[in-house]
């Protein structure tokens, strides 16, 4: 017989609480520890350029893991079986390892007095216009990402202490704030790596077990091989689970990933690009030492095992849908099966295994939304701001700054609140795609494609954000793009053709400026 | 050997593992339709790595770059 869906008592309570708090301390210690180290606010954000490869490589696995990987690939694997597992990332790992090879580069721009990315752009194109153009769209696509990770945190909390959804979104923004307040937010390379390697440790060991729990791999391929999708709210259809494609019924089926094989090419290459498209991600970087061979090997293996965490994670959702079959798709609404993780953390490894996961998804979601709303206050002060009004004061800049957190904070709280998504990995994978598709060209190729130019940088971002209003579940329907496949293959693609046909017909700086950019090669 | 034969070694080699890393991607849809299951999840990590392991082999033998 099947266990129970568990019920969160006091216990459950004081062990996710006690969880958060030991990690919100230790963050917080490195955080103040580092920051004293410090002599600088420009060395605090990028360090001494004496961060290692260990160091380096966790910390960006604990940005690549975001309360998509950590927690929402469990409502994947859980709502749409095999076919989940294109969003659950199978092949992230190829997109890990090109954001290795290409980041690297980033190391050369902070020689040049680059603090953040879009800085980045300003001097590989030297224009201000890109600079703010590419800060504009971070803040529009991170808000997007932001709606994500509120809902996979208020999820966490609505379960592990009763608390009803939206006043746990409440907590969540209030968790964020107080993350903020405290210098956690800092995030300090040695923070994310903590972070990393709490996820990795805690993605792994909830898998295993889970998969143990749900009776071992050959139960749980028979049982999901039984069942039919289900849709959020408990509409049983007669589409079976066994396949890797989900044919899900037109119109709106078709803006599922995994509704047919375009879904799933465009799927791939989404998370081929999209780790070296992520701002936050390969600004890691930034902060690097120089690496021998050997080290960039060592990174390498660091990935790999990081970037197993969301495989794990989905099997979660399979062993979750194993047990108790379809019964989340109809409960607590407006968590639906993004509840699996919890539910499954809890019924398969108790109060311990469960406050660790709770840990782990704070850790994922609510510092990486501080992250993020630091990034996104910043890109206003710094990149619109401060770039316009070049004479406005530091202390000014860090008014603006500290106020601008108020609306970040708020905005992705109020779209939670009012329009919260059904399954939080399908929708942030929306901004994934525009972040894949826009950056990975203007910050990647850039690093290494003399030709680039500004023109090329602008017009692709253009062209990504308008593509970005298209998609299928937001106004592609009004121009009758509904596949989710068509639309993100028409960003990823239409953008590399923008950024590379417009950079051909376009000048590029003058080759003495390209010189300090371009390393010589060393076979 | 000539320097040119050398180098022209060296980019049929490039050229090689290239391939190799687009038929790793290429593998990763028809395994999933042909075979399927768990089979076909940890097949498309196990293809993921050998396309990272090239890639990061490639950028170490061929196009490292100093300071």
């Amino acid at each position: 017989m099947a266990p129970p869906i568990p019920e969160a008592g006091p216990e459950m309570m004081t062990g996710v609480i006690a969880a958060i708090a030991a990690f919100l301390t230790i963050s917080i210690l490195l955080g103040f520890f580092m920051r004293k180290k410090a002599k600088s606010f420009e060395e605090w954000l990028v360090g001494r350029r004496d961060i290692g490869p260990l160091v380096t490589g966790f910390a960006l696995v604990a940005s690549y893991l975001s309360g998509w990987a950590i927690f929402g690939n469990a409502g994947l694997g859980y709502a749409y079986g095999w076919s989940g597992s294109w969003l659950i990332g199978t092949t992230c790992v190829a997109g890990t390892a090109l954001c290795l090879v290409i980041g690297y580069r980033m190391r050369k721009y902070v020689a040049l007095g680059v603090r953040t990315v879009p800085e980045m752009l300003k001097v590989r194109f030297e224009s201000r216009m890109v600079q703010a153009l590419a800060g504009l769209a971070m803040i529009i696509l991170l808000i997007v990402y932001s709606v994500g990770q509120y809902k996979a945190m208020a999820t966490v909390w609505t379960i592990t202490t009763n608390t009803s959804f939206f006043g746990s979104l409440l907590a969540t923004a209030i968790l964020v704030l107080v993350y903020l307040i405290v210098g956690g937010y800092t995030g300090t390379q040695w923070v994310s790596c903590l972070q990393g390697i709490l996820l990795t440790i805690v993605g792994w060991t909830l898998g295993i077990t889970a998969l143990i729990w749900a009776g071992g791999p050959t139960r749980i391929a028979e049982t999901i091989g039984m069942q039919v999708f289900t849709a959020p709210g408990g509409t049983q259809t007669q589409i079976p689970l066994k396949d890797y494609t989900l044919s899900l019924s037109p119109p709106e089926g078709l803006a599922f990933p995994g509704v047919d094989y375009v879904g799933v090419t465009a799927a791939m290459f989404m998370f081929l690009f999209m780790a070296t498209g992520f701002p936050h991600n390969i600004a890691r970087f930034l902060g690097t030492r120089k690496i021998t061979k050997r080290e960039y090997w060592v990174m390498l293996l660091i990935l790999i095992v990081g970037g197993l965490t969301p495989l794990w994670i989905g099997v979660v959702g399979f062993a979750a849908r194993t047990v108790w079959g379809d019964v989340l798709m109809a409960t607590d609404p407006p968590i639906y099966g993004d509840s699996a993780a919890v539910y499954a953390s809890i019924s398969a490894g108790g109060i311990p295994l469960a406050s660790l996961f709770a840990a782990s998804v704070f850790a994922a979601s609510v510092a990486t939304i501080a992250g993020m709303v630091m990034i996104m206050a910043t890109n206003i002060t710094r990149d619109l701001i401060h770039n316009a009004y070049p004479k406005t004061s530091p202390k000014k800049l860090l008014w603006l700054t500290k106020l601008m957190l108020i609306p970040f904070i708020a905005i992705p709280l109020w779209w939670t609140f009012t329009s919260p998504p059904p399954i939080l990995s399908e929708f942030m994978a929306g901004s994934a795609v525009a972040q894949a598709g826009i950056f990975f060209f203007v910050v990647g190729i850039s690093m290494y494609w003399k030709r680039a130019t500004k023109w090329g940088a602008i017009t692709t971002i253009i062209y990504g954000l308008i593509l970005t209003l298209l998609n299928p579940n937001a106004y592609g329907k009004l121009v009758g793009l509904y596949h989710w496949g068509y639309w993100a293959l028409l960003l990823m693609f239409g953008s590399a053709l923008t950024y590379f046909l417009v950079s051909l017909v376009t000048k590029p700086l003058p080759e003495e400026k390209l010189k300090k950019l371009f390393p010589k090669r060393k076979s | 050997m000539t320097l040119r034969n050398v180098k022209e070694t060296g980019m049929s080699k490039i050229h090689c593992l290239l391939a190799i890393m687009i038929l790793c991607i290429i593998l990763v849809p028809v395994i999933a339709y042909l075979i399927g299951g768990w089979y076909a999840y940890w097949g498309h990590v196990l293809l993921a790595i050998i396309f990272a392991v090239l890639a990061v082999f490639i950028k170490t033998q061929y196009y490292w770059e100093e300071d």
